[in-house]
């Protein structure tokens, strides 16, 4: 498994394609994550998708489709800037939400806060119009081995 | 709480139903009483990988939770109120087993004016082998400005 894993994560960061990584774990294709590297950065995006709706009055994203969307958004770059790259296991996961999440297009970014030997803490933000207005942020710890 | 337990569940199944994400997962109310529900996902190839299955439902668990502590407020109101998550943390305690389907015991454990407060657990066997942990707060709205269609939906007629 972490043969694949590393070769997927090489030949992601070689191509600039990393679809196939994301595809690996089954809910995210589900919920439709996207990625896009800007240098150094990497942007998640969760395209608008009707069947990511919780509240079909605002419309408005369920709020735990946007939890998890953070919640893989820190698992894939954590993944994507490990030397050898493991799947890390979520130990905790906390989300504050500030803003209705609407039936648009969202983007995440992870912050590694500190990357431990065996344990990494996180923080992500979600926003839509723009990020200086996130409408959730959360932070997270994995255990890396 | 005047609600029976019957009535209860019908809210919680109806509530389900209006999630077009919850029909997508699948998801099922398996009992309802006053304050509590308990929501079951059932065993699905679709949300398990070949290639890492170290990993099965990633982020999924976070969704069942969050539905489930939001139903869990509507076992606690006489009145459906829309009632949006404000925050919620969730603890991993164990890998679920592929072959077996997930439960999320839900209870909302305080009431007030302006916050419902929710603890869950997500187990397979019994609670007393908890896979996660959640605690959750919800943030109430103000009188009369739930959506009446919405709220005559989920309240039903029985």
């Amino acid at each position: 498994m972490t043969v694949v894993l590393h070769d997927l994560v090489a030949k992601a960061h070689e191509e600039g394609e990393y679809q196939p990584l994301i595809d690996l774990i089954p809910y995210a294709s589900i919920i439709g994550v996207e990625c896009q590297r800007y240098g150094e950065e990497i942007v998640f995006r969760l395209p608008r998708n009707s069947d990511n709706i919780g509240n079909p009055t605002i419309p408005a994203l369920h709020g735990g489709v946007i939890a998890s969307f953070m919640e893989l958004t820190a698992v894939f770059q954590l993944m994507l800037q490990l030397n050898t790259p493991a799947l890390p296991k979520i130990v905790d996961f906390s989300v504050d939400y500030m803003r209705a999440g609407l039936d648009k297009d969202t983007f995440a970014i992870c912050e590694v806060e500190r990357q431990g030997r065996r344990v990494s803490n996180c923080s992500v933000i979600a926003w839509q119009d723009r990020k200086r207005q996130p409408i959730a942020s959360a932070r997270a710890h994995f255990l890396m081995s | 709480m005047n609600l029976t337990d019957m009535e209860l569940k019908g809210r919680c199944q109806r509530f389900l139903e209006a999630q077009p994400h919850m029909r997508k997962l699948g998801l099922k109310v398996v009992s309802a009483c006053p304050y509590q529900v308990v929501i079951e996902l059932p065993v699905q190839d679709t949300l398990f990988s070949c290639e890492v299955n170290t990993y099965l439902h990633g982020g999924v668990l976070t969704t069942m939770v969050d539905h489930a502590s939001s139903a869990a407020t509507l076992c606690a109101l006489e009145e459906y109120e829309l009632c949006p998550t404000l925050d919620l943390r969730i603890d991993h305690m164990a890998r679920p087993a592929q072959d077996m389907p997930l439960f999320v015991e839900a209870e909302c454990y305080r009431i007030t004016r302006s916050v419902l407060f929710t603890r869950a657990t997500v187990y397979q066997l019994t609670t007393e082998q908890p896979i996660a942990y959640a605690i959750s707060t919800f943030m109430r709205p103000d009188k009369g400005t739930t959506d009446p269609a919405f709220k005559a939906l989920i309240e039903g007629t029985d």
